[in-house]
């Protein structure tokens, strides 16, 4: 009774992390609890019937997942928390999509009572046909994610047991000359293979395009790969080409400005969910080759009408990759139910520590309004408030101040509001990159970047994802998309990638104090805090004085 | 069974003098068994035997009987009257012979034997009232599914039809019905002859006395029945009772069921289904861990109401809403919201304030507010200052004696109104007798095991199986309901861990025992006294069961006054102080199972604070204050938030004390966020400063500000410097400016803008009001209905006041013309039964429930219960008055036209 966990009644497990079991305990609970926040000394998991179930898709049962608890414990376990735990897993795999030789794809159940109370459901009942005899039912293969999206609504999950078709076949290798993935990288990818299909959730630098090309090599067959946009895709690309045998030709790109089909094809999110005239056009896509693997990358950005497209391909293997599973809209069932269960899952600190992910300083700077802009504030209307103290003229000082303390090193300078940033450009005589650059220009401007030949870089939001810029060691905040969470997390990362030299890295937030601009950062920090990375807070006149 | 001890006197004749043969300590086990008995004293045995017959009695005393002595007397109303034990046995055994009833049958005969159901010495004989209770008829199908005997049977039917019947079952004619029955009975019983006659029936005809084997032993016949069904009736194997439905003789069943009067007997309780064993020191831990969330709970919902709780509704209780609002706050669902709030009422932690102020002190404090309020009572912080242990003690030992149920709440009773939390008709009596037996089962269980739940109930089941005054819910009744929730309500409270009982929950049961044998009297010895407190508990139980369908509370108190008060008195206090030492013992076994208090938390940087434990109140108390509890369990989480922060700052702590407090109790370091939030919001706490003023006094010139402040004449003012320039005073304005005056300045006075106020008389104006409505002259014109009332009403009242009149007879008072005369209400009622038997229409003065007297003509069809059902001329419909209503009565004479 002197374990390091405490389990509480609200399904949260605290976990003590200076105990000498942690490491032990921390293990023994991650398959089955998210954790919710690694702050320094006690790190919070909860238990959520999408993670219990998670554990049971891994084949982890009921009894494993009460025995951890209990041993772990340092107090009696809750006997209601118990019971509960054992019903919601009792719930997965109930039923079961499966195969039948002769009428296709059935949904079976080891337990007639649910299968009967499922049926009476109206959500249910178009997507099934004819009862085959008490225990299954056929289900129309092209309702195969929607009925898995509605039987977990219903709260029983089924197994999908049916099997993937194997697609085209199409010879990809990694090649490995002088790199080889990291051990935790073939962790995930073997833990995705043998899945079947799910998400793999590692943070931001930690090399999510190579678990990509680590899955595709083992499928061998043509791909589909989603990415956010366009910047995203020539990555993806040039990735692809340096690290597998897949030369530029085999990879086609299909986006705004291209729509090549290739045995790879990367397509970002912007193309297919556009509409003309009520109906996608892209679609065809899908069905445009018999592809074996589809990749989704940001996940958790992934938009509404890419998961109702997604439904449809449920007999393709699927891998989701992603830096965090919070989504801001609460889809976190959808992605269970059509991409698949977690199927990996690094925390943030831990690859730090392995080495792999660039420590991090975190500051937040406090700026103080002037009195005349205090006034501005206060009499300004509801909508504008935010962005009034988000470009706040002595936020312009401060990060003149920051950049030049760190003059010589990379620096990204980052903000929402593009007067904001342009002006900050011309007073630090920086590009600036926005919606109206061109791709061409970007990525011009980001290889100068990357070869120092330029070393600060003014960015709106366009660069939040997925853009490479290896060698920026110090990210300068100074507005955001409101309390956003994980664009906060995106924007870390940006200088999360190790260092050549072990350089630590520098993020600053230049926050206006006694605003709602300092709400919304205590929002955005949340989820960093939550993940171990504590800011500091720094006076703004302390900055412009030193 | 061995015969009675008194074979040697004379076989008794009636329940009486078999009461006068028996010993003193069998009559004590009867009304200890059947305390009703004793409600008055009886003054004799005649008297006890007579009341013991009484139908509310007897139904009283099945109620009380387990499943297997249930099924005896059952079958001792099926059989004839008076049977022998042998006939008895066989019923329940069957021909083949049963060991395990042949084992527990004497058990159950001597049960119902003790508690006079049944009498006689050797030859069983079951009271009157039990067998007419018990006996199958059409009405009532008896539990055996057993039919009429041949001779009930045949009751109606001809000799010679009787004679027929013999004579198909091969039997000789006899002279007269009675030896017919006799035969057919005779056959019908003799194993042989009888397998013999159905050797011979046709196939279907077995088959369709199959279907009626085990009842209902009814079957339905066409006019014209088949051959097969005429070879049964032919023989006297199905009885015809009315027309179209016949029926299985009993005898003839019986023989097909091989003598048994039940398809199934249960002579042994079930056995509790073990679900799991666990490791008793587990058990004991989870229930300890349980304990304290519990005492937690109770804590948590008394600080929620801490400065009023829920207004009380005026029927009583607390409404839908503020249950959902504290489950809510709780986090629980709101059932278990129900069951902590009724928790701590029990335990009288928390009450209504009667609509009074709390005494705070101050003497204005006891003024009466308009509406009530729960709060907790001072019995309360006695609470706190408890140990967490004592704090449980305490609850579970209100737990298993309240008598009100939290199961049922938002449930509806006999009158469909919504049951609330702390509200009226939650009393059942037969709750703690329920919760001790529940526990009793579990404590009989080894050490460790966990029953399933269903067997609990089936058990209990065996135990009472006849429901008494059936409840309202059809599903399950008040018993089963009772020990599904007690089951609940242990885990909850951590009497049970893990399903099984606990140390202190064993120690509970037994302390209570104890207990409840130091309440029932001085003279008894405990075992006894034990058997009675449960005995009297269970008289409880039904008297409840019966109130609370009928819900009348008021009859439950009736049984309970079993006791002589005498002895009550000097009981409860010993029970008293049992009690207490029950909760100091239950104390000493849980507190070592309860973790330590902490005297630390350990801070994180992103504002959170872990307290890995319970904490000590005084830290617990302050970081409640400081910071958000965002998850409780064996652990709590705080946050810190700049609303908690100016929480603790409007409390009064300064941002240093907070600092020493956090450094103080941090096994680390404060993180500097932490350090920087409390800091940003002291800088910014009481920069604004607000304070209430009447008015105020404005001059440009401060010196003359200084003297108004100076002179003692201001005192009265109360004026208070804010600024050089201005004065702020708790006197009104109007107040203030004479007071100025009469100082000799010459205030003007100010509006809002800061205008100056011109003085004139102004004139006083209503807040704003609509033009009254137009009144029309005289009435809406009259729609159809109401002309067609209005010319019936004329014409009733016209046909009652030109009906010719008998004259009044010479006692009635004199009656004013037109008006029925006054008549007593004796010579009401004789007038009513006779116009009911003759069907005359009379004529009444009649005053209706809101006292308006008016005269109807009705013809009475119906007189009963204080009420007269009669045609209503008036109204021209049927309708029903009471008697005592009717002023006076008159016939009409009969050639009225």
């Amino acid at each position: 009774m002197n374990g390091p966990l405490i389990v509480q009644s609200d399904k949260t497990l605290l976990l003590e992390v200076d105990h000498e079991r942690a490491d032990a305990c921390r293990r023994a609970i991650a398959p089955f609890a998210e954790l919710e926040r690694a702050p320094e000394h006690i790190h919070t998991y909860r238990l959520t019937p999408l993670g219990l179930w998670n554990a049971r898709a891994a084949g982890h049962d009921a009894e494993q997942v009460v025995d951890a608890l209990v041993d772990f414990s340092r107090y009696p376990v809750p006997h209601a928390l118990l019971v509960d735990i054992a019903e919601t897993m009792d719930r997965y795999g109930r039923l079961t999509l499966s195969k039948h030789p002769a009428h296709g794809l059935v949904l079976t159940t080891t337990d007639r009572p649910v299968l009967e109370e499922v049926l009476k459901s109206k959500r249910v009942a178009p997507l099934v046909g004819e009862r085959i005899d008490a225990d299954s039912v056929i289900v129309h293969p092209s309702e195969r994610g929607q009925i898995k999206q509605t039987l977990l609504k219903l709260g029983w999950p089924a197994e999908d047991l049916a099997g993937y078709v194997d697609g085209e076949a199409h010879a990809i290798e990694l090649a490995e000359d002088g790199w080889a993935l990291r051990p935790y990288q073939n962790q995930a990818v073997e833990n995705f293979w043998h899945g079947g299909s799910g998400v793999v959730v590692l943070p931001c630098g930690a090399g999510k395009t190579l678990v990509g090309a680590g899955a595709m090599a083992q499928a061998k067959a043509t791909t589909l790969i989603l990415v956010t946009n366009t910047v995203s895709a020539r990555q993806w690309k040039h990735e692809l080409v340096k690290r597998t045998s897949l030369t530029e030709d085999e990879i086609g790109e299909y986006s705004g400005t291209k729509k090549e089909i290739r045995p790879v094809t990367i397509a970002t999110y912007q193309v297919l969910t556009t509409k003309r005239k009520g109906v996608y056009p892209h679609l065809e896509l899908f069905d445009s080759r018999d592809w074996g693997l589809i990749v989704y990358d940001e996940v958790h950005l992934l938009p509404a009408p890419v998961f109702k497209f997604t439904a449809d391909l449920q007999a393709r293997r699927r891998l989701g990759l992603t830096a965090t599973l919070v989504r801001e809209d609460g889809r976190e069932s959808d992605v269970f139910s059509l991409i698949g269960p977690k199927r990996f899952d690094a925390p943030w600190k831990e690859i730090e520590a392995q080495g792999y992910i660039a420590p991090a300083d975190c500051v937040e700077v406090r700026v103080n309004l002037t009195d005349s802009e205090r006034l501005a504030y206060a009499t300004a209307e509801a909508e504008e408030k935010y962005r009034f103290c988000a470009t706040t003229a002595t936020k312009r000082k401060v990060t003149e101040a920051l950049v030049r303390k760190h003059a010589g090193e990379q620096t990204l300078v980052i903000g929402q509001y593009i007067d904001q940033l342009d002006e900050l450009g011309e007073h630090l005589n920086a590009p600036v990159i926005k919606g109206e650059t061109t791709n061409a220009v970007r990525e011009k401007l980001f290889d100068s970047f990357r070869e120092g030949e330029i070393s600060v870089l003014v960015v709106s939001k366009v660069a939040n994802f997925s853009i490479d810029l290896p060698e920026a060691t110090v990210a300068i905040q100074v507005s955001g998309t409101f309390g956003s969470r994980q664009e906060e997390a995106q924007r870390l990362g940006r200088v999360l990638r190790p260092k050549a030299d072990g350089h630590e890295a520098r993020f600053y937030s230049v926050v206006a104090r006694d605003t709602i601009d300092q709400d919304f950062a205590a929002h955005r920090q949340r989820f960093l805090a939550e993940q171990g990375y504590a800011y500091r807070i720094a006076d703004a006149d302390d900055i412009l004085a030193g | 069974m061995t015969t009675e001890s008194t074979a040697g006197a004379a076989v008794p004749r009636t329940l009486a003098e078999e009461l006068r043969q028996r010993d003193d300590v069998s009559l004590a086990t009867l009304l200890r068994a059947r305390p009703d008995l004793l409600n008055p004293v009886p003054s004799d045995l005649t008297q006890l035997a007579t009341r013991a017959g009484t139908r509310a009695s007897v139904l009283r005393a099945l109620g009380r009987l387990d499943a297997f002595a249930l099924q005896a007397a059952e079958a001792l109303a099926v059989a004839p009257e008076p049977a022998s034990y042998e006939t008895l046995r066989a019923l329940l055994a069957g021909d083949d012979g049963d060991p395990a009833v042949d084992a527990a049958l004497p058990g159950a005969v001597g049960a119902l034997r003790a508690q006079a159901l049944v009498w006689g010495g050797e030859r069983l004989r079951l009271v009157r009232t039990a067998r007419e209770l018990l006996a199958p008829s059409p009405q009532h199908p008896s539990p055996t599914g057993l039919g009429p005997t041949v001779a009930e049977a045949t009751s109606g039917m001809s000799p010679t039809r009787l004679q027929q019947l013999l004579d198909a079952a091969g039997l000789p004619s006899t002279h007269d019905p009675v030896s017919a029955v006799a035969a057919l009975t005779g056959l019908f019983t003799d194993r042989t002859r009888m397998s013999a006659l159905l050797d011979e029936a046709p196939m279907d005809a077995l088959t369709v006395l199959g279907r009626l084997i085990w009842g209902p032993p009814y079957g339905q016949v066409t006019a014209d029945p088949a051959s097969h069904l005429r070879w049964l009736l032919d023989r006297g194997l199905l009885v015809p009772t009315s027309p179209g439905t016949v029926v299985l003789p009993r005898e003839a069943a019986l023989h097909l069921r091989a003598g048994r009067a039940h398809r199934t007997t249960c002579p042994l309780p079930p056995e509790p289904v073990i679900a799991a064993e666990h490791r008793p020191d587990g058990v004991d831990a989870t229930a300890a861990g349980q304990a304290s969330l519990a005492v937690g709970m109770v804590e948590e919902l008394l600080k929620e109401w801490h400065e009023g709780g829920p207004a009380v509704l005026r029927a009583g209780g607390l409404s839908v809403r503020d249950l959902k609002r504290t489950a809510v706050a709780l986090d629980v669902p709101e059932p278990m919201a129900a069951f902590w709030v009724e928790l701590a009422y029990a335990a009288g932690l928390l009450a209504s304030d009667g609509g009074y102020e709390g005494a705070h002190g101050d003497g204005e404090s006891t003024g009466r507010r308009a509406e009530e309020r729960y709060a907790a009572t001072p019995a309360y912080d006695d609470w706190l200052e408890l140990s967490p242990a004592a704090r449980w003690a305490r609850l579970a030992t209100a737990w298993l004696t309240a008598t009100r149920t939290a199961g049922l709440v938002g449930g509806r009773d006999g009158k469909d109104r919504v049951l609330s939390a702390l509200g009226p008709h939650l009393d059942r009596s037969a709750a703690p007798e329920v919760r001790r037996r529940v526990l009793g089962l579990l404590a009989a269980l080894p050490e460790g095991a966990a029953p399933t739940p269903d067997s609990v109930l089936e058990l209990l089941r065996w135990e009472r199986p006849l429901r008494v005054g059936t409840t309202t819910d059809p599903g399950e009744d008040l018993r089963a309901r009772l020990a599904r929730w007690t089951l609940d309500e242990t885990e909850l409270l951590g009497v049970t861990g893990r399903g099984a009982l606990s140390a202190q929950g064993r120690a509970l049961l037994a302390g209570s025992a104890e207990s409840g044998s130091a309440a029932a009297a001085g003279s008894v010895t405990p075992a006894e006294a034990l058997a009675a407190a449960e005995a009297s508990a269970a008289a409880k139980a039904l008297a409840a069961a019966e109130a609370g369908a009928a819900g009348e509370a008021g009859a439950a108190g009736a049984a309970t006054e079993a006791v002589p008060s005498a002895a009550e008195a000097a009981g409860s206090q010993a029970a008293e102080a049992a009690g207490s030492q029950l909760e100091a013992r239950l104390a000493a076994l849980l507190a070592p199972l309860l973790p330590e208090p902490l005297d630390h938390v350990l801070l994180q940087a992103d504002l959170t604070a872990v307290a890995p434990g319970p904490l000590e109140r005084p830290l617990a108390e302050t970081l409640g204050v400081l910071a958000d509890v965002e998850s409780k369990g064996g652990a709590t989480v705080y946050r810190f938030t700049p609303g908690s922060v100016r929480r603790a700052l409007d409390a009064g702590r300064s941002a240093s004390d907070l600092h020493t407090f956090l450094a103080e109790h941090s096994r680390t370091p404060v993180p500097q966020p932490l350090s920087y939030l409390i800091d940003d919001v002291a800088r910014r706490h009481g920069h604004l400063r607000i304070g209430t003023a009447s008015a105020y006094v404005r001059c440009d010139d401060d010196s003359v500000l200084a003297e108004i402040l100076a002179d003692k004449r201001a005192a009265a003012l109360r004026l208070r410097r804010l600024a050089p320039t201005v004065l702020a005073a708790q006197a009104d304005p109007a107040a203030l400016l004479g007071g100025l005056r009469a100082m000799g300045f010459a205030p003007a006075a100010e509006t809002a803008e800061g205008d100056v106020l011109i003085a004139r008389a102004h004139a006083h104006r209503t807040p704003p009001r609509t033009a009254p409505t137009p009144v029309p002259e005289g009435p809406p014109a009259p729609n159809d209905a109401l002309l067609g009332a209005a010319v019936r009403a004329i014409r009733a009242g016209d046909m009652a006041s030109t009906a010719p009149k008998r004259p009044a007879p010479a006692a009635a008072t004199p009656a004013a013309p037109g008006e029925p005369p006054r008549t007593t209400s004796a010579e009401t009622l004789a007038t009513m039964q006779a116009a009911v038997m003759t069907g005359e229409t009379l004529w009444i003065g009649y005053v209706n429930a809101d006292g308006a007297a008016s005269q109807r003509v009705i013809a009475p069809v119906r007189v009963e219960g204080g009420f007269v059902t009669a045609f209503d001329h008036t109204a021209d419909e049927v309708r029903t008055y009471p008697l005592h209503r009717i002023t006076g009565v008159a016939e009409l004479a009969e050639d009225a036209d």
